[in-house]
């Protein structure tokens, strides 16, 4: 820890204040701030630009001990304030390191719940010739949709929030600007999650292709997708707008390390991608009320106008931090710089514009070519192979470079998030081999394998940087390293054994939505069924690895909630 | 000196304008029409084209943003300013009710337009309230660098039309759920209700004053306690609906005249 004392006002209108803050030496460490002195009222008007109130905490490079006073009125709480309730000081916090328990915890638990989702629809498509677990096609389609929401929206879009709303803002050597505005993008998104998660469990979700969903809870799905697109954008705002303007003095956006680089490049994309979402699921929502649907709002098309979400390009863009984070983590404990860092700030840079997939939607395809096969995307599916390739071998340099220091047992979380990065690429791969139009696999389980690859990968790296950032975000406490690379190779064996079975069943011919029955699965006698065993039980594996990963991170917080008390 | 943010952007706006003319090219564009946007013949695929020149627009206005505004660097704002030093980021806010509450509002809004009208206008009304009490809250802590001066600023603003409106919603809104209450009990069981919350209360209230060493925290508890109770008793009581009233005279007469049953 180090702090600093600030002194110099201008106008000499705030010589009395002084204010402490931790952490910033390191830009990780746990940020703390203590009251020390008041703040003498000054005889100077407040500044329309910097008022008075706002100039408290320097930015820039700081040596010397700082306080600092936290601005608040009575209808706010300070988080010591011993006349509130935990309940109270749980549901007024702006503190970014609980907005991040909250999204983390939220967003890995909506991951363990696609996880079961995908399980159960795994163990539904050993059996096609009946729906044993499923009411039908419509139950079936209802889970296998889920799995995909859960998995982007609700799951790893959130946990890298988690990551973006404390490391980032460390990293920028600041605090996160509009915490408030964090704060309500936070309980935005719990509550979108939580409608969206009672639509599909009350027969809603994005729509049937047999029309047999409830409207209202349908209704109720859309809706409350609607918020988690509103939470996350807002909280992507917020973050944004730290690593732009709230950067510490004399720290350029080249010097920023490539978690926070990353995570600007992928919110920017977050912030032109998700309204389309959020347009398109206006439309079907509007379309949908009232009266029978005309086209957008009809129970069998509503998937196919968010489906462009969860597929190439723009499931890529769950990814990009991922590489950040991998790039930061084998930096950090191979202890060594990161060579041609401007070419992989370049690289990953083009990743993210690579990533961008609002136009490609199959639903608004026009007559003659798919959007899918048009030369636009089919590019980008092949140019961001060699980008991929770029960051990996940057990764890898960096490894041989500091294989020394790295010994025998490499962290676990260096483990996980190279193992990520290979994931990632072998996804850019699969993506690549998708768009080959003579193959004519865009609507076969090649798609879901692409997912699963890039989706594992995500959740992978997105543990990794849970591990790593750890102590700062949850305490020194309860870590337990073999256990966290127990889970996290499961999660990548579970995610390899999937997106691999997938991936051949797709060169057989089995559909990526494989119904109920064999000829709707498009595999008749094609013997995909060994296949659909080994992806079933990655899925199994998976959900292993995503259950012991709770329970470490749980035993985690337990032991330091322990030890403050 | 072109900043690094600019550099980002304008990479990106070029790379948009180039995969524009290309998907324009490879969509059956003429020969002229994807560089002059169209004025000049086809420009292939229009969803695409039209999307990635929008983006390259976009990304073009973020570069000049970036550049204008030096990356946000805190030196050149100092500059522009006329600090000598880089002016400081903002403070690290207090816990506050805002955020939740405006959540709420926005999901009961969600909630509203899928299940009842009503619904949506409380999230609408919430949503409204906490943006005038969010801004009036940002407003006072910039009122001066004393916290205790802000606090007073707020309080000397907000508390007389705080006050006066929530005691009015709430007295409005347990008022509400005690008529609902009263309603559907029968005339005899009405009263009892009636007498017995009205002793209960009288009886708290007594308690509470005869020890002052209670802690807030505890009062706060009871207090929020019992209001839940009569929201929930009300809530339900209104879903499960009024007692009979037989109206005087039959079906002939529609005056207001009736008399209960006693159930």
């Amino acid at each position: 820890m180090f702090s600093c004392e600030d002194h110099g006002r201008h106008h000499g209108a705030l010589e009395s204040q002084a204010f402490l803050v931790s952490g910033l030496a390191t830009g990780i460490a746990p940020t703390r701030f203590a009251l020390r002195a008041s703040v003498g009222i000054t005889a100077d008007p407040p500044s329309l630009v910097w008022s008075e109130g706002a100039r408290i905490f320097r930015r820039g490079h700081c040596n010397r001990p700082l306080t600092r006073e936290v601005s608040m009125t009575t209808t706010d709480t300070a988080a010591s304030d011993s006349g509130s309730t935990a309940l109270e000081q749980a549901i007024t916090t702006s503190d970014p390191l609980v907005l991040s328990r909250i999204w983390g915890f939220g967003g890995m638990t909506a991951v363990l719940v696609g996880a079961v989702a995908s399980f159960l629809v795994g163990i539904e498509r050993l059996d096609l010739a009946s729906a044993n677990i499923f009411s039908g096609a419509d139950g079936l389609f209802q889970f296998w949709s889920a799995h995909r929401v859960a998995f982007v929206l609700l799951g790893a879009l959130p946990a890298l929030m988690a990551l973006a709303t404390t490391v980032v803002p460390r990293q920028c050597g600041g605090l996160l600007i509009f915490p408030r505005a964090a704060a309500m993008a936070c309980w935005i998104w719990l509550i979108g999650a939580g409608m969206t998660v009672v639509g599909f469990l009350v027969d809603g979700g994005l729509g049937t292709p047999g029309g047999g969903g409830q409207r209202q809870a349908t209704a109720l799905t859309i809706m409350g997708i609607l918020l988690v697109i509103g939470g996350l954008l807002l909280a992507s705002v917020c973050v944004v707008t730290t690593i732009v303007s709230g950067r510490r003095a004399g720290m350029g956006l080249r010097d920023l390390p490539f978690t926070a680089w990353t995570v600007l490049v992928a919110a920017t994309v977050w912030m032109g991608m998700l309204p389309v979402l959020a347009a398109n699921t206006v439309l079907a929502y509007v379309d949908l009320r009232g009266r029978p649907a005309l086209r957008f709002g009809a129970e069998d098309a509503i998937w196919e106008q968010v489906s462009w979400m969860f597929t190439h390009p723009a499931i890529y863009v769950l990814a990009l931090p991922v590489l950040g984070i991998a790039l930061d983590v084998v930096e950090a404990t191979a202890r060594v710089d990161q060579a041609n860092r401007d070419v992989l700030l370049v690289a990953t840079a083009a990743f993210g514009f690579l990533s961008f997939g609002a136009f490609a939607q199959t639903f608004f395809d026009t007559p003659g070519t798919p959007i899918a096969e048009e030369a636009l995307s089919v590019v980008a599916a092949f140019a961001i192979v060699p980008v991929a390739l770029a960051i990996v071998g940057g990764l890898a340099d960096t490894l041989r470079r500091g294989a020394a220091n790295l010994g025998s047992k490499p962290p676990a979380e260096t483990v996980c998030a190279l193992l990520a990065a290979l994931l990632v690429l072998a996804g850019t791969a699969v993506g690549a081999i998708r768009v080959v139009a003579p193959l004519e696999l865009l609507e076969t389980s090649v798609t879901g394998a692409h997912f699963s690859l890039v989706l594992g990968a995500s959740i992978l790296g997105i543990g990794a940087g849970f591990y790593h950032w750890g102590e700062e975000m949850v305490g020194p406490k309860g870590r337990r390293p073999g256990l966290f690379l127990l889970g996290g190779l499961a999660v990548a064996g579970g995610t390899i054994l999937a997106g691999v079975a997938d991936l051949f069943s797709g060169l057989l011919d089995q559909s990526d939505f494989t119904g109920v029955d064999l000829s709707t699965a498009g595999n008749p006698g094609s013997g995909v069924d060994g296949l659909n065993v080994v992806s079933m039980l990655g899925s199994l594996v998976l959900l292993g690895g995503l259950a012991l990963w709770m329970l470490v991170g749980s035993l985690h917080t337990a032991a330091n909630q322990k030890g403050a008390t | 000196m072109l900043t690094t943010g600019f550099k980002l952007w304008f990479g990106l706006f070029l790379a948009a304008v180039f995969a524009a003319v290309f998907a324009g090219y490879t969509s059956g564009a003429t020969e002229t029409g994807p560089i002059s946007l169209g004025w000049k013949g086809g420009v292939g695929n229009h969803v695409s084209y039209t999307i990635l020149v929008f983006s390259a627009g976009v990304l073009a206005l973020f570069g000049l943003v970036a550049v204008a505004f030096r990356d946000a660097d805190a030196e050149a704002q100092a500059e522009v300013l006329g600090l000598e030093d880089a002016p400081e980021a903002q403070i690290e806010v207090g816990n506050s009710l805002w955020p939740i509450f405006g959540a709420l509002g926005v999901g009961s809004i969600g909630v509203g337009l899928v299940v009842h009208p009503a619904i949506f206008v409380i999230g609408l009304c919430i949503v409204a309230a906490i943006a005038v009490e969010w801004t009036m809250t940002n407003w006072s802590e910039k009122v001066s660098g004393d916290h205790a001066v802000n606090t007073a600023a707020r309080e000397n603003l907000m508390r007389p039309i705080e006050i006066p409106v929530l005691g009015t919603i709430g007295v409005g809104v347990l008022v509400l759920a005690v008529s609902r209450i009263l309603l559907a009990s029968s005339v005899t069981g009405a009263v009892w209700v009636a007498t017995v919350v009205g002793l209960v209360i009288f009886g708290a209230a007594i308690l509470i004053s005869q020890r002052p060493e209670l802690p807030r925290v505890a009062v706060r508890g009871i207090l929020f306690a019992g209001c839940v109770a009569i929201l929930v008793l009300g809530i339900v009581t209104a879903v499960s609906g009024e007692r009979e009233f037989h109206h005087k005279g039959g079906d002939a007469h529609h005056d207001d005249t009736h008399v209960e049953a006693d159930h």
